[in-house]
């Protein structure tokens, strides 16, 4: 369960992360919300480790092996004999099987990005429209059996000079 | 605009003024793009006279069979290679001021490309057999389509091209397609909202967006230098005079930048006025992508001149015949070329007070792009003209099917330009913003400092 404060500015919104680290809220499970990016630690902690580039790398070498099979497959498959030239032209080749790697590479990155941030996402989530106004979202997640939680971080943020919360469980 | 009154504005003063192109279109806009719309209409409907007819409404003819619609080809080609370029360059090397160009440069890409596509299919004559070029079609009727062919080189790259630059475009505006949804209400919302995917801008997301930002502009870059090479391999790999020289892939690749960044500077000061982005497309941009332009034009120039050089000193009887054909048959052209890519933007951009005034910007990118067309001309009907065999010499002219179809291009580039502004941020918002948050000043003793430091 998730739940989200949202302030006027980052100073604010900094003293409710303290506060409710400071009441026993892990750091992993608090997140920041805002639409402009800020350098790690200046509201929250985040973890900067990836695992996307490695489904880029994945469709690099899936994009290779299909140019190659193009390229050189169709020559197989309907051969021209020109002169004493071979059949499997490693020139063109080589040029269909840079593109579909680069091609592939491109979209494992895109399709990689965005299964890392788990988007779209299946269900609803807490947000706040403010945000793209410059307004500072601080969300806490929560496990559902942890409702007096939820209740104690939305009073933490409230004292800290959240502007309003809201709660998964309003949604 | 400067960082204090960057810092003065507040998040929302900025959204509005960043997102000043998608309010309600004016009649001034319908006016616009009707017009455009009926330019392009009427290029189509030259092509498809074209298509109904026969090639013979062209003014190709032996022994020139590439005329403006590969002239065409290539300069959308060239056009579209600068906008990501610039765009992934500028990212990697993390120049600030880059911000604000970003989106303009990244959709003239994406739809210079889109029109670049087009014309070897207008070229192609029956175009209702089109799909026999694609493979893997199988050899009836003794048509052997086969990756030997440049011109399916041409056709992987150009998809990939078309494919990469759009997910970078794209990519780049997923956190203002946020913005927008949040800004938005009926069936505008519900668009913006499928397009920004549930994006909320939370810690994760941002560190994930940043390195998928940084590995899509080192992935697009080589494509980018790729397309162009392909496109230079065109005419390098035949054995026409004029055309079969090593220097043609990176000859190409710089004279695509060339006119691309004179085209993003073109459309940067054609956005800045119509859409009132004063505050954001500022001299100093126009000074740091003039000196870029500078840089590439001196480049260009060497390149040129290497090339003629060689021509001249080895004097090769058919190589110079053909340049001999050019020089006298099309002295006003090449003339033209020289002076609007080489000897004007090299002079004239060295000084700072025209890199910095708007309106001789605008003069001399336009001139830089004219010349550009003019030297894709130059290059190809030429070379076809005077090649090995004397007794099929030509000449070539455009016909007005070529002329009208050449029109309609343009207007449509133009058309999908408008349209884009209008339905999409034509301005990189949270880019803009961010710099806005790290630049804002925080008091230490009696100084003022930026309150994050930055690469600069």
């Amino acid at each position: 369960m998730e739940t989200l404060g949202i302030f006027k500015d980052t100073e604010t919104a900094g003293r409710a992360v303290e506060s409710l680290v400071k009441s026993g809220f892990p750091e992993e499970t608090i997140t920041s919300l805002t639409s402009t990016p800020y350098p790690d630690g200046v509201l929250v902690k985040t973890n900067q480790r990836t695992w996307f580039r490695w489904l880029s790398v994945g469709g690099g070498i899936f994009g290779a092996c299909a140019g190659f099979a193009l390229a050189a497959g169709t020559a197989y498959l309907y051969p021209l004999q020109t002169g004493d030239k071979p059949i499997i032209s490693y020139y063109p080749t080589g040029i269909i099987t840079y593109e579909l790697t680069m091609l592939f590479a491109i979209l494992g990155a895109l399709v990689g990005m965005f299964m890392e941030m788990k988007l779209p996402p299946w269900r609803k989530r807490v947000y706040d429209p403010a945000i793209g106004e410059g307004a500072i979202g601080i969300s806490i997640s929560t496990t559902r059996d942890q409702l007096s939680r939820s209740c104690e971080a939305q009073k933490i943020m409230q004292n800290a000079g959240a502007l309003r919360t809201t709660s998964e469980e309003t949604l | 605009m400067s960082e204090h009154e960057m810092a003065a504005k507040s998040a929302k003063q900025l959204n509005d003024e960043m997102l000043s192109s998608m309010r309600t279109p004016t009649w001034r806009w319908y006016g616009l793009a009707f017009f455009l719309g009926a330019v392009a209409a009427w290029g189509l409907s030259a092509f498809t006279y074209q298509v109904m007819t026969d090639m013979s409404v062209t003014g190709l003819d032996r022994p020139v069979m590439w005329g403006l619609y590969i002239v065409n080809f290539v300069f959308w080609v060239g056009l579209s290679h600068s906008g990501t370029m610039v765009s992934a360059i500028l990212r990697l090397s993390q120049a600030n001021w880059r911000r604000p160009i970003l989106r303009a440069a990244e959709a003239m890409t994406v739809f210079s490309i889109t029109i670049a596509g087009l014309f070897p299919l207008i070229h192609l004559g029956r175009n209702w057999l089109v799909y026999f070029i694609f493979p893997p079609y199988p050899s009836q009727r003794g048509l052997w389509p086969n990756f030997r062919s440049p011109l399916l080189w041409d056709a992987t790259a150009i998809t990939t091209y078309i494919i990469g630059s759009s997910l970078f475009l794209y990519l780049g505006m997923l956190p203002d397609l946020a913005v927008v949804r949040d800004r938005s209400s009926g069936w505008r919302k519900k668009i913006f909202a499928i397009l920004a995917m549930g994006w909320r801008g939370t810690a994760r997301e941002w560190v994930v967006f940043r390195q998928t930002s940084t590995l899509m502009a080192a992935l697009i870059i080589p494509v980018a230098v790729s397309v162009h090479s392909i496109v230079a391999w065109d005419f390098a790999v035949t054995v026409i005079p004029g055309w079969h020289s090593t220097i043609f892939p990176p000859y190409f690749v710089i004279g695509a930048i060339t006119s691309g960044v004179a085209a993003v500077i073109t459309l940067m000061i054609i956005i800045r006025r119509v859409f009132h982005l004063e505050d954001y497309l500022t001299p100093q941009h126009f000074d740091n992508m003039g000196k870029l332009l500078l840089v590439i034009c001196l480049l260009w120039s060497y390149a040129y001149f290497v090339e003629v050089q060689t021509t001249w000193y080895a004097h090769e009887p058919i190589e110079w015949e053909v340049f001999s054909f050019m020089s006298g048959k099309y002295t006003p052209l090449l003339i033209f070329m020289l002076i609007g890519n080489s000897v004007l933007p090299v002079t004239a951009l060295c000084f700072r007070k025209i890199r910095r005034s708007v309106k001789m910007m605008l003069v001399i990118t336009v001139l830089v792009n004219i010349a550009m067309f003019i030297e894709r001309f130059l290059i190809i009907v030429p070379s076809l003209s005077h090649k090995n065999m004397p007794f099929i010499w030509g000449t070539y002219s455009p016909s007005w099917v070529e002329l009208s179809v050449t029109a309609g291009a343009f207007a449509g580039f133009a058309l999908l330009y408008t349209l884009f502004t209008k339905f999409f941020p034509i301005v990189a918002i949270t880019d803009v913003r961010e710099l806005d948050v790290r630049q804002a000043e925080v008091r230490l003793g009696r100084a003022k400092l930026p309150s994050i430091t930055t690469k600069e």
